[in-house]
């Protein structure tokens, strides 16, 4: 009976979702701040070459 | 550069807002499955990864037509926007894939038909950058990263079809299996709910990434358009 009890539970597999989802989160997560890092870089480019251009006129 | 459109602002909220109400169906609405039992959560967004993936897959061999057809800078900045996001999202379907395996299978990886095509599209679609790289006329990039990812696309399909043709344990979700495949399981109403709502949520996701990266492809031509001015 207590053989049947356990065998009719579902599987341990927690540490597999959290790995999974930490997966999913962490790739996410690092792709969105690289979308933010590189716009944020593109915009200090370009104030700096309007200041170029201004320096040069 | 111009300043963030409104209906951006509205698309983050509202994506942001789906985001966490998926989170909270994948994680407190949907039962435990009876067998494979808490990695079986895995298969919501592992499934919405997937799906972005393909769907990205699709909107740049359709913007590769358009730069074709058309011969708009504007085609390759999309094209290469669904590119980067799909293939992002289409790693993480890989990798959750094989955490799923790991859990269910007891292997982290098998060259089954599904996984093998899969990764396949993911190489692929890592030499497309590659590619682009070794290319530095503007205009010859565009046209041949176009062509590449128009045939690259049809290694999709073949993917999505591959566990429906191929003798394979990978199972099927919608539509029947075959008897091979390993870790089937029939959804319940609420399981069925928070998939097609992953499903949504991830398509906002895409979409609203989407804009957000062909911003910062045309943010970046325009600073490389004023360096070579500035230059001069």
């Amino acid at each position: 009976m207590m053989m049947l009890a356990i065998q009719q539970a579902p599987a341990e597999t927690t540490i597999y979702m959290i790995a999974g989802y930490s997966v999913i989160f962490g790739v996410m997560l690092v792709y969105i701040i690289s979308l933010i890092v590189r716009n944020r870089n593109l915009k200090r480019d370009m104030q700096s070459l309007h200041e170029l251009e201004e320096q040069a006129k | 550069m111009q300043s963030k459109p409104r209906l951006l602002t509205i698309l983050d909220i509202v994506t942001l807002l789906l985001f966490v109400v998926a989170v909270g169906m994948v994680f407190f609405y949907a039962p435990l499955e009876a067998v494979m039992g808490q990695v079986q959560r895995v298969f919501y967004f592992h499934v919405a990864n997937a799906w972005v993936g393909m769907l990205g897959f699709l909107v740049a061999a359709i913007s590769g037509a358009g730069l074709l057809i058309k011969g708009d800078p504007k085609w390759d900045i999309a094209g290469i926007a669904a590119i980067e996001i799909s293939f992002v999202f289409f790693f993480i379907a890989i990798v959750s894939g094989s955490i799923w395996a790991r859990g269910t299978w007891g292997t982290w990886w098998t060259w089954d038909p599904r996984l093998t095509s899969a990764a396949i599209v993911e190489l692929l679609y890592a030499a497309y950058f590659m590619l682009r790289q070794g290319i530095e006329d503007p205009d010859r990039r565009a046209r041949i990263g176009a062509i590449y990812a128009i045939l690259s696309f049809l290694s999709v399909p073949l993917t999505f079809i591959s566990i429906r043709i191929f003798r394979t344990i990978h199972p099927v979700i919608i539509g029947s299996g075959a008897a091979t495949a390993q870790g089937s399981f029939d959804m319940t109403t609420k399981m069925l709910q928070t998939f097609m709502f992953s499903l949504l949520t991830f398509s906002f996701i895409f979409a609203d990434l989407l804009w957000h990266r062909i911003r910062l492809g045309r943010l970046a031509v325009e600073t490389e358009t004023l360096r070579l001015k500035t230059l001069q």
